[in-house]
């Protein structure tokens, strides 16, 4: 079956005017450089609307999602019961000088929900909570040193980023200790050698990073790193941004058997609408209560009315467990598409948030084709980051994905013929 | 902060060996050599690189070391070496003494020649030939510059540690083309273009290169224009691009 490949003169023409008034036309992880949009004329630059599983480029161009704004859409764009929680809030109250009622209703449900919150501090984005729960630690232990895991991301703040990257100082990141993921030996090391002085460890629940296979925690890696976090008394945070609801309505700690200090929800907690929250035990409560952290729009009503119906829908629904079969049943296919042409596509992490490489090259240069031809022939997925399922992504849609993911095998196999 | 070290092996291997591409780009430069007998220059810098300049037939390489030269420069410190090169300290030979007619005059005209075309007045830049060729005398100084941070400056080298090994292609199209090689988080540029890159950037237009070693536009929203072609493996190119930012700061 071919497909029609998509054009895109209407992006092009909003990102040259885009270019003129805002710094690299789109920045940060949806415009086309940290997005990794190669080539960049594959890709659409712009949406014009969405529903469900799919969206719609500014050219007409029609999509199926699977980066999902890069995780907040986790019931489908435009949800419906979502949406009437938010135009019902909308019609009450939103940024008000006194925080509404619903503050503490989805306080008490992610206490209900989350196996290891004891309590609930609401942000707006995932950085915002990081950058809490690194604030907390340092102040319930009066240390200074972080351990982080070598190619994680925490969010943008200057602490979570590294010497070399622009604007940040040396005095940023000079409390930050880095060990590889898995390698317990290290973290013991690491801890011995600054024994007194490491007020947390932080990792998400297991390895996303970009540009390589993702890993899943060795067996008993989060149990030996809880242990030791307890006996050194370093708080053990966990940045669930990017898994949380995805693998565990209870916490992604909880799905790999551990609990942690404190832990980060934001992306998949209310459909995309704005709302971030760190969740922590009994024990750190009070700490938090001192510390000075708000925002103008933190306790704004709707999004929490957006959170309180999504959770809700995901329970319902068992979001997780639907996921993973989505998810398991779409890496199969796209595996057995590549086998059929030829190829060997790896995949790895959970299959909710499944990561896809083309162990052909090394250089990730024919994966990078397989990629553009998908999303020219309207499966959108990313070359470097690890992808994203919605509840609303159908078993047609799953179908059709692997369709088109044939059709572009055989694209990339005819431009790249086996010698 | 500029490290002097660092600068010590950029001014050598960088600046110093564009005289390589000078002579072959330029024809004033490499008419200085013409029916001149070979000759080489050996600089040593204490605590620093250490390298020659062999001219001969019209052209010039360099290359590590000062075994075998003709004349030879000691220097008693990184910061002197880089005295020479902004104009501050001038050498004195400890070897040489009969050749140094060479180094007073076609050497310096040299390097005249080449700060002229590294930095030049805005008018010659309007010249289409000197246009091309002082943007790949850049170009080639900018390659070099890129592994003598990584392998030197504090912060360049913990780029390095972040980069995996392989070839990286950094060219302009139409243009020169470099290869950046990463073996074991040390780098080493060569003047031409690899074989079989892991990953790719090239700039689309040698105007475009001007620009963006001008500051005028950035690599970031170049991508996005399609202006720079990159791909493979990116996070290679991300961390090129953390080297390339620390260059303004050693060759600004």
């Amino acid at each position: 079956m071919s497909f029609k490949i998509n054009k895109y003169p209407q992006s092009r023409a909003l990102f040259e005017r885009a270019e003129k008034v805002i710094p690299s036309g789109v920045y940060g992880h949806l415009g086309p450089a940290e997005g990794c949009m190669i080539p960049v004329s594959a890709y659409p630059l712009f949406c014009q609307k969405a529903k469900g599983s799919h969206f719609w480029d500014v050219d007409g161009n029609e999509f199926i999602d699977y980066m999902c704004a890069y995780g907040p859409n986790v019931l489908g764009y435009c949800d419906e019961d979502v949406d009437a929680a938010v135009a019902a809030q909308m019609k009450i109250s939103n940024c008000t000088t006194s925080p509404p009622g619903l503050m503490v209703d989805l306080a008490e449900l992610l206490v209900d929900t989350v196996a290891s919150a004891d309590w609930a501090f609401f942000a707006k984005n995932g950085g915002d909570t990081t950058t809490l729960a690194i604030m907390t630690a340092r102040a319930a232990t009066h240390r200074k040193k972080i351990i982080f895991i070598n190619g994680f991301y925490h969010g943008v703040a200057p602490w979570t980023q590294k010497v070399d990257y622009p604007g940040v100082l040396e005095e940023d990141v000079a409390n930050n200790l880095y060990i590889d993921w898995n390698d317990f030996d290290a973290l013991e090391k690491v801890v011995a050698e600054n024994e007194g002085e490491i007020a947390a460890y932080i990792a998400t629940p297991y390895m996303h990073g970009n540009f390589i296979d993702n890993q899943l925690p060795a067996e008993g890696y989060w149990q030996k790193v809880r242990k030791l976090c307890t006996e050194k008394g370093i708080v053990l945070i966990v940045d669930d941004v990017r898994c949380g609801w995805r693998l565990d309505l209870k916490g992604s700690d909880h799905f790999y058997g551990f609990e942690a200090d404190l832990i980060c929800f934001c992306k998949a907690l209310a459909n995309g609408w704005s709302v971030s929250a760190l969740c922590g035990k009994d024990s750190l409560k009070n700490v938090v209560s001192g510390i000075t952290y708000t925002g103008s729009y933190w306790m704004s009503a709707v999004p929490f009315a957006a959170a309180i119906a999504c959770i809700n829908k995901m329970k319902a629904l068992d979001a997780p467990a639907l996921f993973r079969k989505r998810g398991t049943m779409l890496t199969d296919g796209l595996k057995a598409a590549a086998a059929n042409n030829g190829f060997n596509l790896v995949v790895s992490g959970e299959p909710a948030l499944f990561y896809l490489r083309l162990a052909d090259d090394n250089s990730l240069m024919l994966h990078q084709q397989w990629i553009a031809e998908c999303v020219k022939r309207g499966v959108f997925m990313t070359n470097h980051h690890n992808h994203f399922i919605n509840a609303a992504l159908s078993e047609e849609d799953v179908k059709k994905t692997i369709e088109i993911a044939e059709d572009a095998f055989k694209a990339v196999r005819k431009n790249n013929p086996v010698a | 902060m500029v490290d002097q070290k660092t600068l010590a092996y950029i001014n050598m291997y960088a600046v110093l060996g564009t005289l390589e591409n000078l002579c072959e780009l330029v024809p004033e430069a490499s008419a200085l050599l013409a029916g001149k007998k070979p000759i080489s220059i050996g600089f040593d810098v204490k605590g620093g690189p250490s390298a020659t300049l062999t001219f001969k037939n019209g052209k010039c390489r360099m290359e590590q070391g000062v075994k075998s030269c003709d004349i030879k420069l000691p220097f008693g410190s990184c910061e002197k070496f880089n005295g020479l090169i902004d104009g501050t300290v001038t050498p004195i030979p400890s070897k040489g003494f009969t050749h140094i007619g060479f180094l007073l005059k076609e050497f310096t005209s040299l390097t005249d020649i080449l700060t002229r075309y590294m930095r030049p007045a805005p008018e010659a830049l309007e010249d289409k030939d000197f246009f091309i060729a002082s943007t790949s005398l850049m170009f080639y100084t900018i390659s070099v510059a890129i592994s003598q941070i990584a392998n030197n400056d504090k912060v360049g080298r913990f780029t390095a540690d972040h980069m995996v090994d392989g070839d990286v292609a950094f060219s302009i199209k139409g243009g020169p083309s470099a290869t950046i090689r990463v073996n074991n988080h040390r780098l080493v540029t060569i003047k031409c273009a690899p074989a079989s890159p892991r990953a790719v950037m090239e700039f689309s237009s040698i105007e475009l290169a001007r620009d963006l070693f001008d500051g005028k536009v950035n690599a970031v929203a170049s991508i996005g224009a399609g202006t720079i072609e990159m791909k493979g493996m990116i996070s290679m190119l991300d961390n090129l691009n953390r080297l390339l930012d620390r260059v303004a700061l050693y060759l600004a």
